[in-house]
């Protein structure tokens, strides 16, 4: 039956190409519309590191150390800790992993001095690579005591390694990193979150995740002079420090990432840290009741709006027109299915129930949604395109990916069923011997 | 025009007539709220910035050691006046719309402090010696800094310049003095002071936000020398003919790589960083324009063909009224006054729509709230719209002649 059904819909679109191409294309338009602005949309919410961020707490509190008029309420939280704190948070050790970070951005030479590269990078108090689930090429990460006598070692990516050495293991060999000369222990894939997560309070803007060329001990790299991308918090009397200063002292830079696997870990490590803060507040250096809050990774994303709202006012937007698509389309097909009101009467009074006129027009829509469907991939494809073409912050993330094809396809069948259904269900309400008379 | 008829009929045709009203709905709600969007979004994208933004090109150079900076500075100034085409270069801390922000409040009573709720935020521009000829600011009133401004202003332990000498914006001019002169007037934050010696047009902050438009116009100058600028001067900013900058930005990337083998430079053109500041909003624009545009056609192509199904289906019942004595006026008429019902309705239910959608946005996005102007104005337009999408369709009713009403179809 189905497929005599499927004949009979192929036929009729045939009777009224026109119509048929209309239906179609504003099925497709809609899809289309609704797919990109999904595609986006996934590709922006899922886990920056997947198998890892699920995993990562980033640790807020008020550390500020003075009365600050300007902010006297702390209206958002701030992961922005000294180096002294961060370590005292790290070397407590009560959490699976931990380290604490701070995004930099200098320049790594050969020993020579003949080739340099520009290179974004992590300064890390603790185990860096293994918290973040950065994988090794080659060599090894640094050392509990490589990192306690301040040893100038270094893990850089494979991009910078062929760049400086035309090698991917480079390890063993020397780097000038600021007015020091590191050595590389490691060296790792290239390696970027799929977002921006790292030092959010100050991100002006960013989405997708930038590549870590490096990840270098944070006190030997200030010892070379080099410092944070940005200077963080510094306290009002502090004395002024520029961009990529290395005078910290008096600042706030680094953000401290535990590890937590289970719900009662998370919630032991919120009392320490909440135990932590409060007692600095007590000794009087934290100057607000400090707030402690640990923060998973995803609610942090939501919580600095690293998704631009742009991305979600799409969403709607699409979803609207998408709405509208269906209406539209409900509404000719209602117009094309009474036009036929004979041809059903027709078929009810030689023995078709209701049920069997109900599946035939839905074949019908079910087979004109697929073909909206199939007109939309292209579409789909044109409107990421055409994103991934603006310069916008989020362009990278308009990636056609293989699930969109599922998804699409899905999306596209219950199109056509949905917009099916109220006028299928019209039509075959008639009494046939009513239509037949008209007829 | 009696409307009794066309209500009775449209009840016989509950499905098609609840679709098309809300379809007219869904549209007049989006449609509003894009438009709006729209609107704001170009407001922003076109804010005037008195500089010579098509003149400019810019080097950033970091990584260079701050202490030299007192002979680095005039050393790779020269370099740069030295390449062809630049009129004039100079070095600042940050630009407008570089993302770049350094914001301070202050007062105009003196014993004012950044703590006190009443001060105003501005944000701090410092130039290098020369910075207001290479920027192209507008003087409206009073003087640039002279020799004397920028031998003496210099860093100290404090997040302020030690100097005594500013230059503000209209805008800040007349939000701490309204309606007087700025010049010669002192604005404080504890310990420091600044006397306003000269008023400029109106330039941008290098943040802008959603504070409103005066806001984004809160800039103040100061002046700094190289030697006392402790690396807070590191964008080097060149003025040349528009047609020369690209080649006068690479030129000085490259000098100012050579003379400074350890730093980091990326030059940039000022219109590319503008461009880059608003591209999010501008492609954005342009996405809600398409949106618009395709909207509106599928709206009135549905109407097209719903109307069509109509007018076939009753060809015979038009063939009767015009036997009886109707003119093609009154068929027209009849399928006008039809759509026009079903617009109204549609519309009236958008409004509704358009105002639900605009609070839940203003909830939960950076919204801000619609003008009531824009319900009926796009109540109009979808009126409009409706009457022209069911013109054919009515003339085409309208030429059904009387003798079809003596055929049995």
């Amino acid at each position: 039956m189905f497929d005599y059904y499927l004949r009979l819909a192929l036929c009729r679109c045939r009777q009224n190409v026109p119509m048929m191409l209309l239906l179609v294309l504003t099925m497709a338009i809609g899809i289309a519309s609704c797919m990109t602005a999904m595609t986006i949309f996934r590709a922006l919410s899922g886990a920056p590191l997947p198998g890892v961020s699920p995993y990562l707490h980033v640790a807020t509190m008020d550390a500020r150390e003075a009365v600050d008029k300007d902010n006297p309420d702390y209206k958002r939280p701030d992961s922005l800790l000294k180096l002294a704190d961060a370590k005292a948070l790290v070397d407590a050790h009560r959490a699976v992993q931990q380290v604490a970070v701070a995004q930099s951005l200098t320049r790594l030479g050969n020993p020579d001095g003949d080739t340099s590269s520009q290179a974004y990078g992590l300064m890390a108090y603790g185990p860096a690579l293994q918290t973040f689930g950065v994988p090794l090429r080659y060599g090894r990460p640094w050392t509990e005591a490589e990192q306690s006598s301040n040893a100038p070692v270094v893990v850089i990516d494979t991009h910078v390694a062929q760049k400086l050495f035309g090698t991917d293991d480079a390890v063993g060999r020397s780097v000038t990193l600021g007015q020091r000369s590191f050595r590389v222990i490691g060296v790792i894939a290239p390696w970027a979150p799929r977002m921006q997560i790292f030092n959010l309070g100050q991100n002006a803007g960013g989405v997708t995740g930038q590549d870590e060329n490096f990840f270098v001990p944070a006190q030997a790299s200030l010892d070379a002079g080099v410092g944070p991308f940005t200077s963080g918090e510094c306290g009002k009397d502090a004395p002024v420090v520029s961009f990529q200063s290395a005078t910290v002292a008096q600042c706030r830079w680094m953000e401290t990432w535990v590890r937590l696997g289970t719900r009662a870990q998370v919630d032991a490590y919120d009392r320490f840290l909440a135990g932590y803060a409060n007692a600095q507040h007590d000794a009087g250096r934290f100057a607000y009741p400090p707030q402690a809050t640990l923060y998973g990774t995803q609610a942090w994303m939501t919580l600095n709006h690293v998704v631009p709202d742009d991305v979600h006012l799409n969403l709607i937007l699409a979803g609207g027109f998408l709405l509208l698509c269906l209406v539209n389309v409900a509404g000719l097909l209602a117009a094309r299915f009474l036009r036929r009101q004979g041809d059903v009467a027709i078929r009810r009074a030689l023995g078709a129930s209701k049920r069997d006129v109900f599946m035939q027009h839905l074949v019908e829509t079910g087979l004109l949604g697929l073909a909206g469907g199939v007109l939309a991939l292209p579409l789909t494809w044109l409107g990421l395109w055409i994103v991934h073409m603006q310069p916008v912050s989020y362009a990278d993330a308009a990636r056609f990916s293989p699930d969109t094809f599922v998804v699409l396809f899905a999306l596209s069948v219950a199109v056509g069923l949905l917009v099916g259904i109220l006028p299928a269900w019209r039509v075959c309400r008639q009494p046939p011997a009513l239509q037949i008379k008209i007829a | 025009m009696e409307i009794r008829p066309i209500l009775a009929s449209l009840r016989k045709h509950r499905i098609p007539t609840v679709l098309i009203v809300l379809e007219i709905a869904l549209t007049c709600a989006v449609l509003c709220n894009a438009v709006f969007m729209i609107g704001q979004r170009v407001a922003a994208i076109r804010l005037p910035n008195a500089i010579d933004e098509r003149n400019l090109s810019m080097v950033t150079l970091g990584g260079t050691d701050e202490k030299t900076s007192g002979s680095d500075i005039p050393r790779n100034l020269a370099a740069l006046r030295g390449i062809p085409g630049v009129q004039s270069a100079a070095v600042v801390s940050t630009l407008p719309l570089s993302h770049n922000n350094w914001g301070w409040s202050f007062g105009t009573r003196p014993d004012a402090s950044t703590f006190d709720k009443k001060t105003v935020n501005f944000s701090l521009f410092f130039l290098g010696e020369g910075a207001e000829q290479a920027l192209g600011l507008r003087l409206l009133e009073g003087r640039f800094f002279n020799a004397d401004d920028y031998a003496g202003s210099s860093f100290g332990s404090a997040p302020l310049p030690e100097t005594h000498v500013t230059l503000v914006t209209r805008s800040v001019a007349e939000r701490l003095w309204p309606g007087q002169s700025a010049l010669g007037k002192t604005y404080y934050s504890m310990p420091h002071y600044y006397t306003v010696v000269g008023v400029v047009a109106d330039v941008l902050r290098p943040n802008i936000g959603s504070q409103g438009e005066d806001w984004s116009y809160y800039s103040a100058f100061f002046p700094l020398s190289a030697g006392g600028s402790k690396g807070n001067l590191r964008r080097y900013v060149l003025h040349s003919a528009p047609g020369d900058r690209g080649r006068v930005m690479r030129a000085a990337e490259q000098k100012l790589a050579a003379l400074n083998p350890n730093g980091v430079t990326k030059g940039m053109l000022y219109t590319d960083m503008r461009d880059q500041y608003f591209a999010d909003m501008r492609s954005m624009a342009w996405m809600l324009v398409l949106v618009c545009a395709v909207m509106l056609a599928v709206t009135a192509f549905g109407i097209v063909g719903l109307t069509s199904f109509w007018v076939g289906q009753r060809r015979r019942q038009i063939g009767i009224r015009r036997a009886v004595g109707a003119s093609r006026g009154h068929i027209m008429q009849y399928f006008q006054t039809e759509n026009f019902l079903l617009s109204g309705a549609g519309v009236v239910l958008g409004m509704a729509l358009a105002y639900g959608i605009n609070l839940y946005l203003m909830r939960h996005y950076e919204t801000a709230s619609m003008p009531w102007y824009y319900l009926p104005v796009s109540a109009v337009a979808l009126w409009a719209l409706g009457q022209l999408a069911v013109l054919g369709p009515a003339l085409r009713a309208a030429a059904v002649p009387p003798v079809v009403a003596t055929r049995s179809v």
